[in-house]
């Protein structure tokens, strides 16, 4: 292991902190992939990698990705939730790989929704 | 220099200087208990607790090594420092109570009810008290670290390595001089059977011999020494002020030429202790004459009182004359002085305790000198109790017989023709004297002659008693023979008086038959140089020959005999001058 | 590709003790069995803080805190959390007295009021990984000070911040490391002090088991500003997690260049090395930890010289604790002014305590200075459990003091925080602060906070703690040698119930004399127990001196047992298991007849209370 020179040192940090600062829990956006099981047999998981891949490939480092059960829509499965800090959630269905390239292009990196592809926008209030 | 204010004297003191050293210049007592002046101070009693003014208050601290900073302020004399101090001795003396070190400090203090008892308390008034000076002492001064403590807190204990003998201790006695309650002793060792108290030789590593000295300055003595078994120490060179001392001296050895010696190597006493029916270094109150001598003498360790070993008068002392000499086991001659110091002793003895019945055992009393039998008889009417008989064994006294004296003298009494047991508490022996035990090694280098008692030999018994059968070589007082001061006295005059006259002569005559070696023939093969009896022949080594010093060579011929290259021959007498006499006589 | 799941498990020594490898083990298992490895990384750190509630998981990013793991419910966890996104309620932490779980770490009490300096890493980093502190900024505060401050810059902002020591002393951290710059000799020598004797302290071993590179990184910013070339940790011996970790990272910041010769290419040189401590208490003292570092005996010397004039083979030292060190990298990195913001006037910073007792929440935890007894004790600490009342604080370990609760009678001049004296009314009330904490009689020490209810004996306390430091004590001066153990035995008598009032006096006088004139540390400090508890609690020695009483029946000389005939007969129906139980045969009685205790030859040993369902047998 050769010696450490200054900028070796941050570009440590900067791709360690890549595969560590979720644990701090902060974040720009969560992406929340639903997994109940009509989602897993409508092909959540492949929705997932494909988050997962466009994350990694991106170098995004604000992103969360977590999962929730069944959302209730079974037949519009697989579906996901987007949510930017600050602004309301945006839940997407019938996802292909392609539409999940789509949102991070449009939503997560340029902040335009594309609507076209959103089943609603906000969450619902109780009063 | 710094300015530093004790109990509000103000004085200058080198920087770094202790409070505690300040307050000695300042001649202000602070009491202290593991401070010692040769130590590195170390702080563990707590008594030397004195205050620095710090803002309203005083910061305890203690004196013997806080050093002093400039414009401070110090008081000693406090309330919160005595109570403080006060209660510091407490906790000892509930540890403590009989070393009498901490029952002065507690006197010093006011201290007279000790409220607490220890739950390890140690009533030895010889106690441990942990002041660690012992421990210090031989790692700072010594260089030996010896001796070191064990164990924490309340148990800590002075202790060697395992609590095993250490080999590392070069027993010279630092630890139990600095011991302030006596826990650590040093006992000297009897030399040679003698107590160490009349040891005459050195008894400590550096001292002065004895008061009537000369010169009258302390001596080092290598052997016990710290500096030469450790390198460490020198505490004498540092408390000297004209700094005289140097351990780094050295004997040196000078060649002197000289043309005549005189040796006056005086003698050596018999050692008494392998005489064991006498009880030397066996038995308690047995002493040689030499002990005597220094008991006797005013700056000996008695101050010239004569005690027993337990410090009481003598009831009764036995002085036994020929021990040692006059014997078929030892010697068979006569010592010759002892019969007057015996004398002399019974008189001294006599005066110093009237109450003491003194008896001499002689075989036969020689007084010869001037005065001599004048004061035998002056001795005998003083009271003391002579007894012509030599004495068979000095035992210890039963215990029936303790009452009149601890050791029984058992001779034979050849006046009365009776055998008799005398109780005495103390025995006197008069040893012999003896040639000194390195006469034959001095006999050897000067190729000097002994008569069979060993002493030196004198040229001839009645008419020539200070001169040698080797020129130039004259032998003098006790190296000769037994002798006693005027005789001593006499002798060295003579000596001396020969040797100034052949000085004052200017030349020395020389023997006309005498060897000779022809340069020539002479190889250095050197067989005749140890033949010679008188140390006479001398091998050249910057000529590689042999070469006989005339004035030595007294013609013997035994060289001339022994040369293989026949290079020696005797001056006068070649072969072909013996031949020629020959012929001329056969031709008669 | 990066996880998306980060599962943190607690493995400090309190939570592998309690079985936390053995969840890693059941969570590795079950996540590569559901087909996860790719997406979720289950993570060892060090210690979270919350021993009590031990094993501990976090999930990040969620923030979800679970408790109390055992592998039997990982299975569980890994389908609903992990798969279904469903948190688990029933693993979660809920709050004395309430019925509903708290899900995130941020939320919990015990977390919130806290303030993470030292620790800031804890939780978040596996310990053995140096890229993970690399990650979290490890090293940059080195890196700035390296190349772009000067040592004498680095001194400046270190004293502006007003860091102090936190291993007990509170010296200013800035002014030591100056006067160790400025003196005369090389090399020069920096020293970790890792001993931690306080019993029941655990700080430093938790940032050595969670951070040490944060230790590691502290030693070299301070060997910069002080022109340091070594540095010793001195580890005590009875923490063998703490110095597997320390020298992990030692080897793992050599392996990166970070520690050796011509560090980052300059011409800086700096290396580590460890040295363990061998069982004494009394080498957390400066002094005797240098004598134990080099080879010689944990004695105490006198001082001056002190060790930054004269210290480790005799030269220029500079000794700091552990969380000082840890305290280092973020105040150059982040600045003075931002340090100095937190805390009191006089007391910047944050502390770590360890929170034991009677409280509810024991564990590590770490507040801004100046935060009150009332919110450390009953906020972050969740208060006394069992219904219990609130007693007194001793802090400062076997050297510190307790504080009783509720109103001060002699209404001591404290220290406010704000720079003011005032006088303090209430104990809950008091800013803890290193001068404060010493206006009340106690001390700040290394951070230990023991909390003690009604049943609590303050003279046994007061005895528990100078057997301790008496045990340890090096023997070298009078006062603490001697002292410490007349202390002891008259605290013991008292105990025992044959004190007398004279007693009170001599325990006064010995532990001010004690204070006042001994050589070190440890016999200065070692009265402070009994002589806090003397000025709070002395009705409390009066009760066992005059009335042979102990009033929380803990010195069992003094209890008097008694059988409640009414409780025995009536719901015990004299059943007579005491009577069988009770090894002096004391206890006289019938089937189904009140039984009695024959007081002449009760022993005391608390059996038959152990042994009664009914809780016939009352204490008196």
């Amino acid at each position: 292991m050769p010696k450490l020179k200054l900028e070796d040192l941050a570009a440590i940090r900067d791709s360690a902190r890549r595969m560590t600062s979720l644990r701090e829990g902060a974040g720009r956006v969560r992406i929340t992939v639903h997994m109940g099981t009509c989602g897993i047999a409508a092909g959540a998981r492949a929705i997932m990698e494909a988050v997962l891949r466009e994350i990694e490939e991106r170098h995004l480092d604000d992103v969360l990705v977590t999962t929730s059960g069944c959302a209730g829509l079974c037949s519009r499965e697989p579906m996901a939730t987007v949510e930017i800090r600050g602004h309301p959630p945006v839940k997407y269905a019938d996802l292909t790989e392609a539409r999940v390239k789509t949102i991070f292009e449009e939503h997560i990196l340029g902040g335009k929704i594309p609507v076209e592809l959103a089943l609603a926008i906000g969450s619902e209030r109780t009063h | 220099m710094i300015r530093v204010t004790i109990d509000g004297v103000t004085t200058q003191v080198p920087e770094r200087t202790t409070i505690l050293r300040a307050a000695k210049f300042l001649e202000i007592k602070i009491p202290t208990l593991c401070y010692h002046p040769l130590l590195k101070p170390f702080g563990a009693c707590r008594i030397c607790v004195v205050g620095v003014k710090k803002g309203l208050g005083l910061e305890m601290v203690t004196a013997c090594n806080t050093p002093c900073e400039d414009g401070m302020e110090v008081v000693t004399q406090a309330p919160e420092l005595l109570r403080a101090r006060r209660l510091v001795v407490e906790l000892m003396l509930a540890r403590w109570p009989n070393v009498a070190v901490i029952q002065r400090l507690a006197a010093e203090l006011g201290l007279d009810r000790p409220r607490f008892t220890s739950p390890v308390r140690d009533e030895r008034p010889d106690a441990c008290i942990l002041c660690l000076r012992c421990v210090r002492i031989c790692e700072e001064v010594v260089g030996a670290s010896a001796i070191g403590y064990e164990d924490r807190g309340i148990h800590r204990r002075v202790a060697t390595p395992f609590n095993q003998e250490s080999e590392a201790c070069i027993g010279c006695g630092a630890c139990a001089h600095v011991c302030p309650s006596g826990h650590i002793r040093f006992e000297g060792e009897d030399y040679r059977g003698r107590p160490a108290e009349f040891l005459l030789g050195p008894n400590t590593a550096i001292y002065v011999p004895t008061a009537q000295a000369v010169p009258k300055v302390p001596r080092i003595d290598p052997e016990s020494c710290i500096h030469f078994k450790t390198g460490a120490c020198e505490s004498c060179a540092a408390v000297c002020e004209p700094g005289a001392i140097n351990h780094k001296m050295r004997d040196e050895e000078i060649e002197l030429e000289v043309g005549q010696v005189l040796i006056a190597t005086g003698y050596d006493l018999f050692d008494a202790a392998p005489a064991a029916q006498y009880g030397y270094g066996r038995l308690d109150n047995t002493y040689t004459a030499l002990d005597i001598e220094r008991m006797l003498n005013a700056t000996g360790p008695t101050g010239g009182r004569v005690l027993l070993k337990n410090g009481q008068p003598p009831r009764a002392v036995g002085i036994i004359h020929c021990v040692g000499s006059r014997d078929e086991n030892y010697h068979r001659y006569c010592s010759r002085v002892c019969c007057m110091y015996a004398l002399k002793f019974a008189h001294l003895i006599k005066e110093r305790c009237p109450q003491a019945e003194v008896y001499n055992f002689y075989i036969d009393m020689r007084a010869f000198g001037k005065g001599y039998e004048e004061f035998y008889s002056r001795v005998l009417h003083e009271g003391a109790n002579v007894i012509r008989g030599r004495v068979a064994e000095v035992v210890q006294a039963g215990w029936s017989k303790q009452e009149e004296g601890t050791l029984l003298i058992r001779c034979e009494d050849t006046l009365i023709g009776k055998f008799r047991e005398i109780p005495v508490d103390m025995v006197i022996l008069c040893n012999a004297i003896e040639p000194k035990r390195d006469a034959a090694h001095l006999a050897r280098i000067f190729g000097l002659s002994r008569s069979p008692d060993g002493f030196f030999l004198e040229r001839h018994p009645k008419l020539d008693p200070v001169a040698t059968t080797t020129d130039g070589l004259f032998i003098a007082g006790c190296a000769q023979g037994p002798k006693d001061i005027p005789d001593s006295v006499a002798q060295a005059s003579a000596a001396a008086a020969r040797m100034l006259a052949t000085i004052s002569k200017g030349v020395v005559e020389i023997d006309p038959i005498r060897a000779e070696v022809d340069e020539a023939l002479c190889s250095g093969c050197r067989t005749c140089v140890p033949l010679c009896p008188y140390n006479a022949i001398e091998y050249l080594e910057a000529k590689k020959i042999s070469q006989v010093n005339s004035t030595l060579c007294k013609g013997c011929g035994t060289c001339v005999a022994a040369c293989p290259s026949g290079a020696i021959s005797g001056y006068g007498f070649t072969d072909a001058q013996v031949n020629a006499e020959l012929e001329g006589i056969l031709a008669l | 590709m990066p996880y998306r799941v980060h599962l943190m498990v607690c493995a400090g020594t309190g939570c592998v003790s309690n079985g936390s490898l053995g969840v890693r083990d059941a969570l590795e298992k079950e996540i590569h069995r559901r087909g996860l490895g790719g997406e979720v990384q289950v993570v060892t750190t060090g210690c979270n803080g919350f021993c009590g509630a031990g094993p501990l998981l976090v999930v990040q990013p969620d923030g979800i805190f679970y408790q109390q793991l055992t592998p039997k419910e990982i299975p569980l966890l890994v389908e609903e959390h992990l798969i279904k996104g469903r948190p688990v309620p029933k693993l979660m932490y809920v709050p004395p007295e309430e019925k509903v779980p708290i899900p995130k770490m941020s939320e919990i009490p015990f977390f919130k009021g806290q303030r993470l300096v030292a620790l800031r890493n804890r939780g978040l980093i596996d310990p053995e990984k140096i890229e993970d502190y690399i990650a979290r900024d490890g090293y940059t505060a080195f890196a700035k000070a390296l190349t772009q401050m000067t040592p004498e810059q680095i001194i400046a902002e270190i004293k502006a911040a007003g860091l102090r020591g936190r291993g007990g002393a509170g010296f200013a951290t800035g002014v030591k490391w100056e006067k160790v710059r400025q003196a005369v000799g090389e090399p020069k020598y920096i020293i970790c002090n890792g001993d931690e004797g306080d019993p029941g302290a655990f700080m430093d071993r938790s940032i050595f088991e969670s951070d040490p590179h944060s230790v590691i990184e502290g030693m070299l910013i301070g060997a910069r500003a002080m022109g340091a070339r070594w540095g010793v940790v001195y580890v005590r011996n009875e923490y063998p997690l703490a110095l597997q970790r320390i020298q992990i990272a030692i080897e793992k910041a050599r392996e990166y260049g970070l520690l050796g010769e011509n560090i980052f290419e300059t011409d800086f040189s700096f290396d580590i090395s460890v040295t363990r401590g061998a069982g004494a208490f009394v080498c957390g003292e400066e002094t005797a930890l240098i004598a134990s570092v080099e080879g010689r005996l944990g004695d105490p010397r006198a001082r001056p010289p002190y060790p930054a004039e004269y210290g480790l083979w005799g030269k220029p030292t500079c000794i700091n604790n552990v969380e000082t060190w840890a305290n280092v990298p973020p105040i150059i990195l982040r600045g003075a002014k931002w340090y100095s913001q937190i805390g009191t006037e006089s007391s910047k910073g944050t502390k770590v305590f360890s929170l034991v007792g009677k409280i509810r929440n024991t564990g590590l935890v770490e507040v801004p200075m100046g935060i009150t007894l009332r919110e450390l004790i009953y906020d972050i600490g969740g208060g006394i459990p069992g219904g219990k009342k609130f007693k007194a604080v001793q802090t400062g370990g076997p050297s510190g003091g307790c504080i009783p609760a509720g109103p001060l009678l002699d209404q001591p001049i404290v220290y406010d925080g704000r720079g003011e004296r005032r006088p303090l009314s209430d104990a809950l009330d008091l800013p803890i602060d290193y001068e404060s904490l010493t206006d009340v009689g106690s001390m700040m020490g290394s951070g230990g906070l023991v909390v003690m209810d009604e049943d609590t004996c303050m003279v046994d306390v007061a005895r528990y703690f100078l057997a301790f430091t008496q045990d340890e004590s090096c023997g070298a001066c009078t006062p603490c040698r001697e002292g410490t153990k007349l202390m002891l035995d008259i605290l013991t008598k008292i105990v025992e119930g044959h004190g007398t009032m004279e007693d009170l006096e001599s325990l006064e006088e010995i532990g001010r004399v004690v204070k006042e004139t001994s050589l070190c540390g440890l016999g200065k400090t070692a009265p402070n127990p009994v002589l806090t508890t003397l000025r709070y609690f002395r009705d409390e020695y009066i009760a066992h001196i005059q009335a042979h009483k102990c009033p929380a029946h803990v010195c069992r000389e003094l209890n008097v047992y008694r059988i409640d005939p009414e409780i025995c007969v009536q719901r015990g129906h004299g059943c007579g298991v005491c009577r069988r139980e009770c090894p002096e045969k004391a206890i006289f009685g019938e089937k189904n007849q009140p039984h009695r205790i024959d007081q002449a030859l009760c022993k005391k040993c608390g059996v038959c209370v152990d042994v009664c369902h009914f809780h016939a047998v009352i204490v008196e």
